[in-house]
């Protein structure tokens, strides 16, 4: 419903030593879904909770379409916010609760009874509707206030951990209808999440954060192919990318075991924005576990080796292969027939396009790989 | 007899039974992973088997010995457990050491017990630490250098991956397989992921109303569940569900999805005029942005789960059904809602018993 920019926001609690957010600048689009993604304690909730107006702004400005919000107070931004701990009053009922921001808003009575069936359906809680929260699951209870917040035509809306509690057989039901009313309604909408699952199956671009910082705000292809640092590449990725430490030898790259010692070579053009890397500089190579190839007899343009199998999990619609090349501990991810029985050898086939190079020391990508394609938001 | 044999294993709390009459072999070497939904019991079995809590009825035997009078510390088991449960006052070294320091073992093949499990699960360089100075991944491993170093011939794990962080679990899911190997354990790992159960288990037994609902093969549990309950535990997103009634006519067996008809193999004909439920998982649902001659239905939404697309598509009558495809296709840059038509994989498809829920 409308566009929401952070320029430079910044938020220091009195005595603490550290900025809980530093200087997170984010400009999320008219209609798009967006993810904050984090540990506990990286940030991500207060800033949530600085654009709904619940914290103070230490620093920056916060603009909801061409509005600077920083001085106004939370019912003057025109947000609808979920809130983790539901915060539902207790008194009323859950039909009541739900309709409760579209009495203040003076929606006709008629309209608002429809559109309070409607997402109640929508969420699988018609059944509760004339029940008071104290009486139903926690579950249960954070699909009303999801559904509080959802009915409500809001310039912003602000979910906090919206799917923490819900049973695991509803979990992709819901996400996949909710997924599909925010788009309908055309809703801005921003989600707080420490699950890296819920951020990829509903934002469009996803804002990782660690420690008050932003990370890298990208689209989930994006994080997990093109990770900005080797914070993100560790923290992305089921599983996570392969993370190498490696060092440039003869402008190719030397990759090393546990012991240090060179574990195998890798044929790829190593260069950065600044040019050639220089012989003897340090370096991390990752690989996504996907992009690793195992069939037989397939080869690469680039890398291709020899390891054991020392692990083989099946998960039904794909298999995770674990296998040691030299002293080096590799994880593929293929198909749901890759046959690789533990022990066994098997080709392990790397292209050079697979390939991610990050500056050992700084942790920062030195080649991302190629460019990304355009945001799915015009 | 297995080596790990339990019989008619009973456990009720005041009226509740927890585990009700279970009985499972388990062979020497096996990993076994018991999975069950939260409150399932999982951690009662364990706790029974290792003797921390006696059973109503029931025999457990090891290698052929009787176990249920004996003391836990003479079972020759080895737990682990999913809060660590770490000595905070002992060093990391003698957190792994304790269980070997009642058994009267000589101090120098204690150290020498205790640095080998150390090494084997890399926190060979922390063991002088306090618990407080250990990272989460390493107090895992503590907890689980504990369990193994008395090299007991049965270890039981607890949930031990669930409270730490992806990036560890994954390392130690890839890990633990080979270090236990190693030591010949046999193992019954208990979690409440089923993705765990099937990566770690040579066989999985899934734990309902109290006894293994089914206990076989990764693959066998996942592509013939014994029950719609079973099946229900399986995969995600979740298997699809629908009630349907095939019937027998000129053209075959055939039975309607979503308004459409759908033609049966023809060694389905015994399901002619029988309500019964319809289960197909999503990957073998296929989705077409071309017209064909396949279902017509919207696809709602599309949410990316673990590199893969999960699709939610609505259609007459208020279906809805989960199709799954790799990442990498056309449909990786699709938002929103769009037509779209669907065949079914009906190779892979289950029937259920509307009754019982026994896979027919």
């Amino acid at each position: 419903m409308s566009t929401l920019y952070l320029d430079n926001v910044s938020k220091v609690y009195d005595g603490a030593p550290d900025r809980a957010v530093d200087s997170l600048s984010m400009h999320i689009e008219d209609g798009e879904i967006v993810a904050l993604l984090g540990s506990s304690g990286c940030g991500k909730t207060t800033s949530l909770r600085m654009v709904a107006g619940l914290e103070s702004i230490t620093d920056g400005e916060i603009r909801v379409g061409n509005r600077v919000v920083n001085a106004l107070r939370p019912a003057q931004r025109n947000v609808a916010m979920a809130f983790e701990t539901y915060a539902l009053y207790p008194p009323l009922r859950v039909r009541e609760n739900i309709a409760f921001g579209l009495l203040r808003d003076r929606v006709p009575s008629g309209e608002i009874e429809k559109r309070v069936k409607q997402i109640a359906a929508m969420l699988e809680i018609t059944d509760l509707l004339d029940r008071y929260p104290p009486s139903i699951s926690g579950g249960a209870q954070q699909r009303v206030s999801l559904a509080r917040a959802l009915i409500r035509n809001a310039a912003v809306h602000l979910l906090d951990e919206p799917m923490s509690q819900l049973e695991p057989q509803l979990r992709a039901l819901l996400r996949a209808r909710i997924k599909d009313y925010i788009i309908a309604h055309k809703m801005t909408t921003v989600v707080v999440t420490h699950d890296q699952t819920e951020a990829i199956a509903l934002a469009d671009r996803i804002a990782v954060m660690e420690k008050g910082l932003l990370q890298q705000f990208a689209t989930p292809h994006d994080l997990q192919d093109r990770p900005a640092n080797l914070f993100v590449a560790s923290f992305i990725g089921e599983p996570p990318m392969n993370l190498f430490p490696a060092v440039v030898q003869d402008g190719g790259i030397a990759v090393l075991n546990d012991r240090q010692e060179v574990a195998f070579h890798m044929s790829v053009a190593v260069s950065g924005a600044s040019g050639k890397l220089g012989d003897g500089k340090r370096i991390v190579v990752g690989v996504r576990p996907h992009r690793i190839g195992l069939a037989p007899g397939e080869r690469a343009e680039g890398t291709n080796l020899v390891g054991e199998v020392t692990s083989n999990h099946w998960l039904g619609d794909q298999c995770q292969v674990g296998f040691q090349v030299r002293g080096c501990h590799v994880i593929a991810v293929g198909g749901r027939d890759v046959h690789a029985p533990m022990g066994s050898q098997v080709p392990v086939a790397i292209s050079g396009e697979a390939v991610r190079i990050f500056d050992a020391e700084s942790g920062v990508a030195i080649d991302q790989g190629p460019e990304p394609a355009a945001s799915l938001v015009a | 007899m297995a080596f790990l044999e339990i019989t008619g294993l009973s456990k009720s709390f005041k009226d509740h039974k927890v585990i009700n009459d279970l009985s499972i072999g388990i062979e020497k070497g096996e990993f076994l992973a018991v999975f069950g939904p939260s409150g399932c019991g999982k951690t009662v079995f364990l706790r029974l088997i290792a003797g921390m809590m006696p059973a109503d009825s029931g025999e457990i035997d090891i290698d052929g010995q009787s176990v249920v009078d004996a003391n836990p510390e003479d079972r020759d088991i080895g737990m682990a457990f999913q809060n660590y449960a770490l000595y905070p006052h002992m060093t990391a070294f003698d957190n792994i050491a304790s269980p070997l320091r009642s058994r009267h073992v000589t101090a120098a093949e204690v150290d020498a017990r205790v640095k080998e499990t150390a090494r084997m699960l890399r926190i060979d360089h922390v063991l002088d630490h306090l618990p407080k100075a250990l990272s989460q991944g390493q107090k895992q491993r503590t907890a689980l250098a504990r369990s193994l170093v008395g090299r007991p011939s049965v270890v039981l794990l607890d949930d031990p991956l669930r409270n730490v962080d992806a990036k560890i679990r994954y390392e130690m899911r890839f890990e633990l397989p080979r270090v236990l190997r190693r030591y010949e354990s046999t193992v019954i790992y208990v979690t409440q992921d089923y993705k765990e159960a099937m990566a770690l288990g040579d066989r999985v037994a899934v734990l309902v109303d109290g006894a293994f609902g089914q206990a076989a093969a990764p693959h066998e549990i996942y592509d013939s569940p014994s029950t719609i309950r079973i099946a229900r535990l399986f995969g995600d997103p979740p298997i699809n569900l629908l009630p349907v009634r095939p019937i027998t006519g000129a053209a075959g067996t055939e039975m309607s999805v979503a308004g459409s008809t759908v033609r049966l193999p023809a060694d389905r004909a015994a399901l002619s005029g029988r309500e019964c439920m319809f289960g197909i998982r999503s990957e073998n649902v296929v989705v077409s942005l071309e017209p064909n001659n396949g279902i017509p239905m919207t696809l709602d939404a599309i949410t990316p789960v673990n590199n893969r697309l999960v699709m939610l598509l609505g259609g007459n009558e208020g279906t809805e059904l989960f199709a799954s495809c790799p990442q990498g296709g056309p449909m990786d840059r699709l938002r929103g809602r769009h037509n779209a038509w669907i065949t079914l994989d009906l190779a892979h498809a289950h029937f259920f018993d509307n009754g019982n829920g026994a896979r027919i």
